[in-house]
């Protein structure tokens, strides 16, 4: 078995600069549970595919083999800083990205100091891989790929992992319904901004909980649609992908309002 | 205190090919050239800049995306290598800008007195996106202008079109009110592209001009009628069907910069000055003018040095 473990978190810095916040305070407490159980799932490197990582004109892998330094979030910059120190997996990378030149999907590796690492991938590293003891591999978003290419990388990048032999964790960045306040709120009363949105919400992690797969993929779209999830919920497509026969529902660890929209901490 | 003044308002896209192909010290990439046509056209934009001699130069940039409120630099300098996500290969460039500080908050006080969420950004650490080094950069590459730096809300893409453009309205209101009250004379600059369609590949050498050309014709003809109208100063057409060129061209416009500029210009009625007009992949990019002292509608340096 290439993956060992699989997890979805939200890509806010929100729970990590301010976990004192009731609503947020789960959400980080639930992502320490979820590295828990990625460590014990003893994998030999983590898949990252973050919606956050922007990319247009070709599929992005990190190919740096030490990331370090101090990010300052673009909107929350006021919370305080985000130190990280990533090692990549640059082998695992590399064939990845030889695999999904071969599928077709135009890719390329970026090694360049400096070069900007999204909020999210260093949310999850903090999180989910404490002590950085395991080498990460990170792709990016594509704004102009679809479920179905996005569900192809998920599925090239367990290909490579198998190829090289080596088991993976996966771990997919994005939030659910979409819609935010705009206005500054009292952050200890923060809720999902409507009703409607947060039945949604719960529909979909009820269907994952219980299960019922072939029920939540056909849901999906209308899913994205209706609740404007974060980049059209491509995160789950990419966890599809990696997941492939094993997507069989998942464990919800926490769901939780960030600034009104939905996070939730799923591990599959 | 004299009272401030909006001297000028520049339309000023951020393709970061531009500092690639003039080859700056601060550009680590190295080119053979490339955009000359554009690059013209900002050698003509500094040159009437220099004449402006404007005390700040303040510039909304649809790269740095906040979405809780309208964001501004609120750190005195700011320094460091801002490396461009998308073309990493082209722009790696070493900034250094100083902030004017206390126009920002005024800025930001009075978009926040007309009920616009706004904010500042006070960390030291801060990377500073590279639209907006980009737009300056090509404006006024010595650096030696204090900045005020804007972030995009988004609102046009987050509410209903209308809705978000007169949020922009607004910002730009609040904003020639902090500059009437502070006494600098601004220029103002729109840091972006008209017609966004562009190429899904980049070519083996990106500044091989032979592959550079619109994206497509349609986009092309909605550029040629837009700028057709500034040049005329029709600026009430102009606007009229602007949500109709947003959608159809998907214009960069979208994300508010040109609202906000004209908006605290006053939606002067004067022909914009076009320097130029080019595509970067497949981008269409017009560099502009409104000379508010020309145009009779701000006091001319000269005047107030002999008052």
């Amino acid at each position: 078995m290439t993956v060992v473990s699989a997890f979805m978190i939200p890509g806010s810095p929100l729970p990590y600069v301010q976990a004192d916040n009731p609503p947020w305070g789960r959400l980080a407490d639930a992502m320490k549970t979820a590295g828990e159980s990625l460590a014990a799932s003893k994998p030999d490197a983590i898949v990252v595919y973050s919606t956050s990582w922007f990319a247009v004109l070709d599929q992005l892998w990190q190919t740096k083999p030490h990331l370090k330094g101090v990010h300052v979030d673009e909107n929350w910059h006021e919370y305080g800083e985000l130190p990280f120190d990533i090692h990549i997996d640059t082998k695992l990378a590399e064939v990845a990205i030889q695999e999904s030149n071969d599928a077709g999907i135009k890719s390329k590796g970026v090694n360049y100091d400096q070069f900007p690492i999204d909020t999210g991938t260093i949310v999850a590293s903090n999180f989910l891989n404490p002590g950085n003891k395991l080498p990460l591999m990170i792709t990016s978003n594509n704004l102009y790929h679809d479920w179905a290419t996005t569900e192809t990388l998920g599925q090239i990048s367990a290909k490579a992992a198998d190829r090289l032999g080596k088991k993976i964790a996966v771990v997919v960045i994005g939030r659910l319904s979409g819609a935010f306040y705009r206005h500054t709120i009292n952050i200890s009363e923060d809720k999902v901004v409507s009703e409607q949105d947060d039945q949604w919400n719960k529909k979909i992690l009820d269907l994952l909980g219980q299960g019922a797969t072939d029920v939540f993929l056909q849901t999906c779209p209308e899913y994205a649609e209706k609740a404007k999830v974060e980049m059209g919920f491509k995160h789950m497509a990419f966890l599809k992908g990696a997941l492939g026969e094993q997507f069989q529902g998942g464990k919800v660890h926490a769901y939780e309002p960030i600034y009104g929209s939905g996070a939730a901490v799923i591990e599959f | 205190m004299n009272k401030g003044e909006i001297i000028a308002g520049f339309l000023a896209p951020h393709p970061p090919h531009l500092v690639y192909s003039e080859n700056p010290p601060q550009n680590e990439p190295e080119s053979q050239g490339g955009w000359e046509e554009l690059r013209w056209a900002y050698e003509r934009a500094r040159a009437s800049l220099e004449e402006l001699k404007p005390d700040v130069l303040l510039v909304h940039s649809p790269h740095w995306i906040t979405e809780q409120g309208h964001h501004f630099l609120g750190v005195e300098n700011l320094s460091g290598k801002s490396v461009d996500p998308i073309f990493p290969n082209l722009f790696r460039y070493g900034f250094d800008l100083n902030v004017d500080v206390e126009l920002a908050e005024a800025c930001c006080q009075e978009a926040a007195d007309i009920g616009l969420n706004s904010k500042m950004m006070r960390n030291p650490k801060f990377r500073v996106d590279y639209g907006t080094i980009t737009t300056l950069h090509m404006i006024r590459p010595q650096w030696d202008i204090p900045v005020v730096g804007i972030s995009a809300n988004n609102s046009p893409y987050y509410l209903q079109l209308d809705e978000g453009l007169e949020e922009m309205d607004r910002l730009g209101k609040a904003t020639r009110a902090a500059i009437e009250k502070s006494g600098r004379r601004a220029v103002l600059l729109a840091s972006n592209t008209f017609c966004h369609f562009h190429f899904s590949e980049e070519p083996e050498i990106p500044e091989d001009m032979s592959q550079e050309h619109p994206q497509n014709y349609e986009g092309y003809r909605w550029d040629m009628r837009m700028i057709g109208l500034l040049r005329k100063g029709h600026v009430d057409e102009f606007f009229e069907i602007l949500p109709q060129f947003i959608e159809e061209a998907f214009a960069e416009v979208k994300s508010g910069a040109f609202t906000w500029m004209f908006s605290a210009m006053g939606y002067p009625k004067i022909p914009g000055e076009l320097h130029g007009y080019g595509t970067v992949i497949g981008t269409g990019n017009p560099v502009m003018e409104w000379n508010l002292i020309k145009a009779g509608l701000a006091t001319d340096i000269k005047n107030i040095q002999a008052a």
